[in-house]
C-alpha cells in the first residue's frame, strides 16, 4: 500500500515538473495582430503556372520525358519528306494523328496546335512548290516548341518565387463547371461513372447543341444510373450557360467535349 | 527559464491537477463479488431451502461451471433428491452485450450445463426442464460490468 | 501535278477542324437534388367528397407532403419550400412555366391532379425536367380512398427510381416489437407500421414475449418467436385474419425465423441439450429437414436472394462469426475474419452484400462485407445497436439501438434508426413506443 502510494507520488511529480516546464508565460500580454486577409489576383493567360503538388511533378516529368521521345522521332521523317508526290499525302495524316495522340498525354501540346493552326490560317495563298518546304517547317516547328516547353517548365520553379499565378482557360471552364454540377449522390460507385458530352458552341459560350457520347448505354436494362448521371451532366451545362470560354481562338474551342467522371467524388 | 517562473508554473500545475482529479470511485469493493468475469456475490441469489443457492453465474460468452457453480449446483442436488416429488425449470439467462438471437441459443446452453450437471449428480431428467430467456429478463438494469455478471445466470426454479 | 497539290489542300484545310479540345470534369458537388413538389391540383367537389369520407381536408396537398417527406429522409433530395412556388398547382400541372420554376433554382419538378371519381380515388402526375424544360414521366392511379397514403409512396417510387436509377422503397411496411415497462420486465408486442411512421397497428396484446418477427415475400404472413404458455417457439401469423399457428411440433425451443424467398419454407434454429443447429420446414408438406449438425451454436440464417446459399451465425471457431454454405447445409464457409465477434448476418435483397453487427471492444457496429468476406465496412458505431434489415433496393439499413441506463439503473429506451449503404443520412426512425427487432417489407405494390 504505501509502496504504491510512493510510485504514485513519484509519478505524479514527474507529470507535474513537465507541465510545469512547458506552461506558457501567462503573465506577458498578447501580440494584437489586425487580421491579414490575403488577395489573390489570378490571371488568365493560355498557359497554367500554378505551382504543381510534388505528384503533379512527377507526372509532368514523364510527359517531358516522352515528349523528347517525340521530338527524336521527328527528324527522320522530314528526311522522307523531301521526296516529292506520293509520299506526302500519306504522312500528312499520320503526322496529324500523331499530333492528336501526343496532346492528349501532354494538354501543353495543345499549343502547339494552336500555332500550327494560325500558321495555316494565315498562309492564304498556297503555293504548291512550297508545300513541301511548309510541312518541314512544320515539323521544325514542333521540334522547336518543344524545347520552348522544356525551357519553360525549367523556368517556372524561378517563376513561382517572383511572378504571381495564373489559369489556363481550361482550368477557368473546369472551375465553372465544377460549381454547376450536382451529382447524383445514389450512384453506385463500382459501376463506371464516365460520361462524355461533346458541345457546340456559340462565340459567347453559349450551347448551340449537346450530344451524349455512348448516348446508346442509356436506355440499355440495369444502366439506369448511366442516365441518371448523363442528365446531371446535362443539367450543368445548361446552369452554367454561358460557359466561361477563351476570348479568342473561337476555331480552336467551338467544338468542345466535356468528361464528366464522377469516380473521385464517389470512389468508395 | 528563471527558477521562480519554474515554482509558480509548478504551483498553478499541482492546483490545477487538484481542482481536475475526480475522486475515487468504490470500484474497489466489486472486485470482492467478481472473479475474473464471474460473479459471486450474494445480491441477486435467492433460496430454495437453507443454504441452498438458486443460482449459478458465467463468465462472457461461456457456459462452463465454475467451481462455485458446481459446488451450488451439489448442494441443489442433495436437495432435490430429498424432495422428490417436486420438479423444476431450469431457466438460462445472458447480459446485454450481445445479439439477441445469439443470447437465446446461449441461455440454453447454460441451462442445459446446469441440468446435465444435476442429472449426473441423481435426479432424474424428467423432472428438470429448460427454458432460456436470453437477455430478455435481467436481474439487474445496470450498464456496468458488475450488473452484467449478475445477469449472466442459470436459474432453478421450484415448478410445482 | 496542280491538282495533286489541290487535292492536298482540300484535305489539309478540314483536318485542321478535327482539333477536339477534351476537358475532364472531376468534380462537383455533393448536395442533394433541389426538386420542387407541388401540391396535386383538386377540384372543389372532389375535396369535399374526400373531407366526409375520410375527414382529410385538403388531399391534393397532403399526397404531395407524403412525396416531399419521404425524398427528404432518403437525403438524397432538398424539397423546397412550397410558400417560394410561383405557379399554382393547377396550371403548373398542365404547362408549367419553368422559368419560374428555375427562379427558384428547383431542377425538378412535380405536378400532379387527383380526382374522386366513381368512388375512386383517381391520381395523375407528372414529373418534369427544369432545366431541359421537359416532361420526365407521367403516370395516372386509380385505387380505393382509402389508399390515399399509398399513392404518395407509389409517387415517390417511380419519381425516385427515375431520378436515381434505383428502385424505391416507399411503398413498404416495416413490422417490429413494440417494447414498454421496466427494463427488467418489458412488454412486447409485435407492431407493424408505414416506412415512413404512420398507421401503425399491433397484432398481439402484450401477454407473452414476442421476438425476431420477419415478413413473408408477399407481406401477408409473419413468422417470428414467442413464449406463449412459456414455450417459447416459432409461430406464423396471418395479418389479416390474425390467426397465429406455431411452425411443427419440435420437442425444444425453436427460435430466429425467416421465409426462404419464395416464401414455402420457413428456415428457423432448434435448440435442445445444449446445442442449437438450422432447420426448415416447408410450409406446404410440413416436412422438416436438418441443415447443420454441430456441436455449436449456429442461428440467424438468412437466405440468398436466389435461395441457393444461406449465410448464418456460428460459434464454431470459438466466438461468434459468419458463414456461407449451400441451401442443402454443404460447403460451409466462414467469410468474417476481421478484429471481433460477428453476429446478424443478413443478404441484401440485391444479392451482393451481407450486412452484420459486429463487437468490438466494447463497442457496436453495424457494417457489410461482399459475400465472400471481403470489403469490410462499418458504416456506425455505438454502445449497443443490432439486427440490420435491408430495405427492398437494397440500399438502405434500419436496426435498433438501445441506451445506457445510469446508476439508479434507469433511463433505458430502445429505438429504430436507418442508415444508407454509403455510410451517410444516419437518422432516428419515430414510433410510438419504444422498439427493436425491425425488419422490412418488400415493395407492398408488385
Amino acid at each position: 500500500m504505501i509502496r504504491n502510494i510512493a510510485i504514485s507520488s513519484t509519478f505524479h511529480l514527474f507529470i507535474v515538473l513537465i507541465t510545469a516546464m512547458s506552461l506558457p508565460f501567462l503573465s506577458k500580454k498578447p501580440i494584437d495582430l489586425p487580421p491579414i486577409i490575403s488577395i489573390e489576383l489570378i490571371q488568365i493567360t493560355d498557359k497554367t503556372s500554378i505551382p504543381f503538388a510534388p505528384k503533379a511533378k512527377k507526372i509532368i516529368e514523364k510527359i517531358k520525358k516522352k515528349e523528347k521521345l517525340v521530338s527524336e522521332q521527328a527528324p527522320p521523317k522530314i528526311v522522307k519528306k523531301e521526296k516529292p508526290d506520293a509520299v506526302p499525302l500519306p504522312d500528312e495524316k499520320i503526322e496529324k494523328v500523331k499530333k492528336l495522340e501526343e496532346k492528349k498525354q501532354n494538354p501543353e501540346k495543345i499549343e502547339n496546335e494552336v500555332k500550327q493552326v494560325s500558321e495555316f490560317e494565315k498562309e492564304e495563298l498556297f503555293d504548291p512548290n512550297s508545300i513541301a518546304a511548309l510541312i518541314d517547317k512544320s515539323k521544325e516547328e514542333t521540334a522547336e516548341t518543344n524545347k520552348k516547353t522544356n525551357k519553360i517548365t525549367q523556368d517556372q520553379d524561378r517563376s513561382i518565387d517572383m511572378t504571381g499565378l495564373s489559369l489556363s482557360e481550361e482550368d477557368a471552364l473546369k472551375a465553372q463547371i465544377f460549381g454547376c454540377w450536382s451529382i447524383p449522390l445514389g450512384l453506385p460507385y463500382n459501376e463506371s461513372l464516365l460520361v462524355r458530352i461533346k458541345l457546340k458552341l456559340k462565340p459567347d459560350g453559349s450551347v448551340i447543341r449537346s450530344e451524349i457520347l455512348d448516348h446508346a448505354r442509356m436506355n440499355k436494362p440495369g444502366q439506369g444510373f448511366y442516365k441518371v448521371l448523363a442528365e446531371s451532366a446535362l443539367r450543368a451545362i445548361k446552369l452554367c450557360q454561358p460557359l466561361r470560354v477563351p476570348t479568342t481562338g473561337y476555331e480552336r474551342w467551338k467544338d468542345l467535349q466535356l468528361n464528366f467522371d464522377a469516380r473521385e467524388m464517389l470512389g468508395g | 527559464m528563471e527558477l521562480s517562473k519554474i515554482f509558480k508554473n509548478t504551483f498553478l500545475v499541482i492546483l490545477a491537477c487538484l481542482l481536475l482529479s475526480a475522486c475515487a470511485t468504490q470500484k474497489k469493493v466489486e472486485t470482492g463479488q467478481m472473479q475474473g468475469d464471474v460473479y459471486t456475490g450474494t445480491d441477486t441469489v435467492k433460496y430454495l431451502a437453507s443454504g441452498v443457492a438458486d443460482r449459478v453465474f458465467f463468465a462472457t460468452n461461456e457456459s462452463v461451471l465454475t467451481t462455485a457453480s458446481r459446488d451450488t449446483l451439489r448442494k441443489q442436488g442433495a436437495w432435490m433428491r430429498k424432495n422428490s416429488d417436486l420438479t423444476f425449470v431450469i431457466e438460462g439467462h445472458a447480459d446485454e452485450r450481445g445479439t439477441r438471437e445469439y443470447n437465446l441459443a446461449l441461455g440454453e446452453r447454460r441451462a442445459n450445463a446446469a441440468k446435465d450437471y444435476l442429472m449426473t449428480y441423481g435426479v432424474a431428467g424428467n423432472r428438470l426442464s429448460v427454458i432460456s430467456y436470453g437477455k430478455e429478463r435481467p436481474i439487474d438494469s445496470g450498464s456496468n460490468p458488475l450488473a452484467w455478471s449478475k445477469n449472466r445466470r442459470s436459474v432453478t426454479v421450484k415448478a410445482n | 501535278m496542280l491538282f495533286r497539290y489541290l487535292f492536298i489542300l482540300i484535305i489539309l484545310l478540314p483536318i485542321k477542324a478535327f482539333a477536339l479540345i477534351e476537358v475532364d470534369i472531376t468534380r462537383g458537388n455533393l448536395s442533394p437534388l433541389p426538386i420542387a413538389v407541388s401540391s396535386l391540383s383538386i377540384d372543389e367537389e372532389s375535396k369535399e367528397s374526400f373531407n366526409k369520407i375520410l375527414k382529410n381536408k385538403d388531399m391534393g396537398l397532403e399526397i404531395s407532403i407524403i412525396v416531399e417527406n419521404n425524398l427528404k429522409q432518403t437525403g438524397l433530395f432538398n424539397p423546397l419550400n412550397k410558400n417560394a412556388f410561383l405557379q399554382n398547382p393547377d396550371i403548373a400541372h398542365l404547362k408549367p412555366r419553368f422559368e419560374d420554376w428555375a427562379l427558384i433554382k428547383a431542377q425538378a419538378l412535380v405536378t400532379g391532379k387527383v380526382i374522386f371519381i366513381d368512388e375512386k380515388l383517381r391520381v395523375e402526375f407528372r414529373l418534369w425536367d427544369v432545366l431541359a424544360a421537359r416532361e420526365m414521366m407521367a403516370l395516372t392511379f386509380t385505387t380505393v380512398p382509402s389508399n390515399w397514403r399509398r399513392v404518395g409512396h407509389i409517387i415517390t417510387d417511380k419519381v425516385y427510381e427515375r431520378l436515381t436509377g434505383e428502385k424505391g422503397y416507399f411503398d413498404t411496411r416495416i413490422i417490429y416489437v413494440a417494447e414498454e415497462g421496466k427494463k427488467i420486465n418489458r412488454i412486447k408486442k409485435l407492431a407493424i407500421m408505414d416506412q415512413d411512421g404512420f398507421n401503425t397497428k399491433y397484432l398481439t396484446l402484450g401477454n407473452e414475449l414476442v421476438l425476431t418477427p420477419r415478413f413473408n415475400p408477399t407481406n401477408q404472413m409473419v413468422t417470428y418467436l414467442s413464449y406463449f404458455r412459456n414455450l417459447p417457439r416459432v409461430y406464423l401469423l396471418d395479418i389479416e385474419t390474425g390467426v397465429q399457428e406455431v411452425v411443427g411440433d419440435f420437442p425444444g425451443m425453436t427460435f430466429a425465423p425467416r421465409f426462404s424467398p419464395d416464401g414455402k419454407i420457413i428456415i428457423m434454429s432448434f435448440a435442445m441439450d445444449g446445442n442449437s443447429d438450422i432447420y426448415t420446414m416447408d410450409l406446404e408438406n410440413r416436412i422438416v429437414e436438418r441443415i447443420t449438425n454441430h456441436p455449436s451454436i449456429d442461428t440467424s440464417p438468412s437466405y440468398s436472394p436466389n435461395g441457393k446459399y444461406i449465410c448464418f451465425n456460428s460459434d464454431r471457431s470459438g466466438y461468434q462469426q459468419i458463414y456461407v454454405m449451400k441451401s442443402n447445409g454443404s460447403n460451409v464457409k466462414r467469410i468474417s475474419f476481421g478484429k471481433g465477434i460477428y453476429g446478424t448476418p443478413v443478404w441484401s435483397p440485391r444479392g451482393d452484400l451481407i450486412a452484420f453487427t459486429k463487437m468490438h471492444k466494447g463497442k457496436f457496429y453495424i457494417g457489410v462485407m461482399r459475400t465472400d468476406g471481403s470489403g469490410e465496412r462499418l458504416l456506425t458505431q455505438n454502445f449497443y445497436q443490432e439486427a440490420p434489415s435491408w430495405s427492398p433496393n437494397g440500399r438502405v439499413l434500419i436496426f435498433y439501438r438501445e441506451t445506457k441506463t445510469d446508476e439508479k439503473g434507469e433511463g433505458f429506451s430502445a429505438k429504430l434508426w436507418s442508415i444508407d449503404l454509403t455510410g451517410y443520412n444516419e437518422r432516428l426512425v419515430e414510433t410510438e413506443t419504444d422498439a427493436s427487432d425491425p425488419s422490412w417489407s418488400s415493395l407492398l405494390s408488385n
